[in-house]
Parts: C-alpha cells; structure tokens; sequence
C-alpha cells in the first residue's frame, strides 16, 4: 500500500500539500518520498520527468499508476482507500454538492494569489506593468471577500462543506495557509483567520506542514496591505 | 429531476458545454435551461448574479443546490445520478487513475488555449506584448504535443482514460473541439483530429453542440498556424 508509493515533492507548494495531507488523513504514512528544490530547478531533473513529463511537482506513483495532477492524486486516493482513514468526500447531498463547489472554486483562489506571489517568476520584466499588479491585488481581495462570505455563512468550528472534514478542505486549506504565510491580515480577514486556527492543529495537517515554514516561522509581508 | 434543475450557459463556452454533456449523458434531458449572451454582459446580470455571486457562467441549480464550477457540476451528476444514464467515472483502478490524471491536465489545457485565443479579452492594451502572445503560443504548441502523444500511445479509436467515455471527455473533448473551432489544423495533430472525428457523432455531443458555430460553421482562423 504505502511502500508501493513514491511522492517528489517540493515544500511550501500548496500542490504538493494536499497530495501529502491526503495520504495521512487515508493512513498511508509511510510513503517513500523525496524532498527536492524548485530554487536548485530539481523539479525539470530527469528523475522527474521520467515520471511527469511537464517536470512539475507533486509528482505521485502507485506501483505503475502515475497520478501527477494533485486534486486528481486526492480523488484517486479518496477512492482507492475509500475504506480506510478519515471519509473524505460526504454522502450528504448537499455537504457533497458544497465540497465540489468549493474544491473547484479553490483553483480560482489559488491562481489568484499565485498572480501576485509568482508575478516577477511568470513575467519577465519588460512585460511587467504597475496597472497589471494592481489589478491582481484587487483581484485577490474581491475572491479574498467572497470566502470571508461563506465561511461567515457557516458559522465558527465548520469546514469548508460543513460539519465533516474534506477534499474541499484538503485542497483548500494550503492556499489558506499561504496567505497568512505571506503576510494576509488576520485582522482583515477574521473568518479565515479563524478557519486557519481551527485546522491547522489537525494531525495530518501538522504532519505534512511544509518544513521551511517550521525552520523560518517568519514569513513574507507581500499580502500586508491586501 | 431533470424538471428541478436550471442551466445559465453561454454558447461556445467549453465550461457550459462540459455540464450540458454530463446532463444528457446521465440522461436528464428536459432540464430548464436559459441561453445568456457573454457579448451583452448578460453574465453580469442579476439573474445571474442572485445565483453565482462570481457573474459566471455555467451556473447550474438543482432545486435548492447551487454548483457553479463546470468540474463540480459533473462530479456531483455523476456522484448522485450514478445508477442512471452512462457510467462516467470507470471503476477500474488504472483506467479511473487515468481519467483522474487527464480531467485536470485538461483544466492546463483549456487555460493554455485561453491564453493565446483571449489574449485580447483578458489583456488590456496598454500592457499587451508580442513576446507574451509568442510564449502563449509556444506553450500551447507544447502542450497539443503532449496531448498528441497520449493519444498516440492509447491508439486509434479510444476515449482519453482507455476504451470507456468518462468524466475526461466530458471535460476535455469541448476544449479539442474549441481548438479546431479557432483553427488549429488537424493535419498537423493527427491524433487530436482523430479524437475529435471519433466523438463528435456522439449522441450527448450531437445535441449540446454550440448553437452558434452550427449557425455559422466557419470558425476562426486564430490557430492557422500553431
């Protein structure tokens, strides 16, 4: 089961993450994986593109399945393992239909603050622009509301989909976490703040926090005005 | 039912189109159903908006339940019409790993696609370059090789994840079809071509397919030359 597992991983990548928090909360501790540097460009190495030809991390592999995209590796591993650890996708209709809705709406919240955190990464300088940064810091803070919203609609000491733990907060809570990491405003934002307090105790989350984040607790303040 | 739900969509967008396969593949035909105008900002209206905060389309409700992301939507009619209409999401293990994998490749795919067909759209034009549409277009260059090259390795006339129609053509085969729409030639990729043959003819497909590229058959030439 896990032995039969490789995951190459990278810290601090919300991707990676999720992946990682799957495999705890389905009880398969015990994976081999690697720990490389996206800084040292060890993702574009060849050990990894013999498995993911975009050399990209996560990379995952299950005896001779390779599931690379990360909300594909945790449906995978949701449905491999349906009947070991913690459920992760609800039966209730509507807890299930609101964890769908809000996992995908997760890629939206994760490309947006991405825009702004990799925007000197992704565009190279004679095609940066102040009116483009900008737009995405007010892009950030409009999809920042939206989720005060409906964390707010649902009340303190709930998950994303309601009452149960699931792959909506598996794929969700990394971004959640970045943002603080990168300086958000609990202040600002008390509904996520909350939501970050409320998980970040939970023990496949603290055993799979990405290690940098423990060795440096002092992160950016690129979101300090957001 | 198919009586309780209610689809917002917009012609020619592969998001909408996902969701409209996925309802008559599960066989829920007959559902309500509204065609908006993305060109008159109808998806900004408050029909829109009193539903999806986010002025989006899809916007799909089943009674009281909203699911607005066009993946959501398919994995919740799979997940609670499983026993009616086509099976989408295959139970074997490798074949379900695969669908799983390409579903969200599929969502790099259609953003790669974006990137260069709504370059004009999404830019303004003060911060438009011709280096950034070239990068556009070579990334998407490289990732229809990807594509080309699963294909090839699974053969002639399969579906992405193997023999069965799943949840990977529902949400990939718009975007193919999107590709050929804006141009992209098919002497050039095969293999793509020869998807697009093999699932047009589909019978989900047939009755979904974008209302105005029936009308006027003649697409866009955008792609000539990828």
């Amino acid at each position: 089961m896990a032995q039969d597992m490789t995951l190459l991983w990278g810290t601090g990548s919300p991707p990676c993450w999720r992946v990682m928090i799957a495999l705890e909360e389905k009880n398969l501790q015990g994976y081999n994986q690697k720990l490389l540097s996206f800084d040292n460009n060890e993702h574009k190495s060849q050990e990894v593109l013999d498995l993911n030809p975009r050399g990209q991390l996560p990379t995952f592999k299950h005896g001779d399945i390779i599931v690379n995209e990360s909300y594909a590796a945790c449906f995978y591993l949701e449905s491999q393992f349906k009947s070991q650890g913690n459920k992760l996708i609800p039966d209730g209709q509507t807890e299930q239909a609101l964890m769908y809705q809000r996992m995908f709406e997760g890629l939206t919240i994760y490309e947006k603050l991405y825009a702004i955190i990799y925007y000197e990464w992704f565009i190279p300088e004679g095609e940066r622009h102040d009116s483009a940064l900008t737009r995405r810091k007010e892009a950030l803070t409009t999809e920042l509301k939206l989720w005060e919203g409906y964390l707010q609609k649902l009340g303190s000491n709930t998950c994303l989909a309601g009452p149960s733990f699931s792959l909506a907060d598996v794929t969700v809570f990394p971004t959640v976490v970045s943002l603080f990491r990168f300086g958000l405003s609990a202040e600002r934002y008390p509904n996520l703040g909350a939501y970050y307090a409320l998980l970040k105790g939970r023990p496949s989350i603290k055993a799979s926090w990405p290690p940098d984040w423990l060795k440096n607790p002092k992160g950016q303040d690129t979101l300090k005005d957001i």
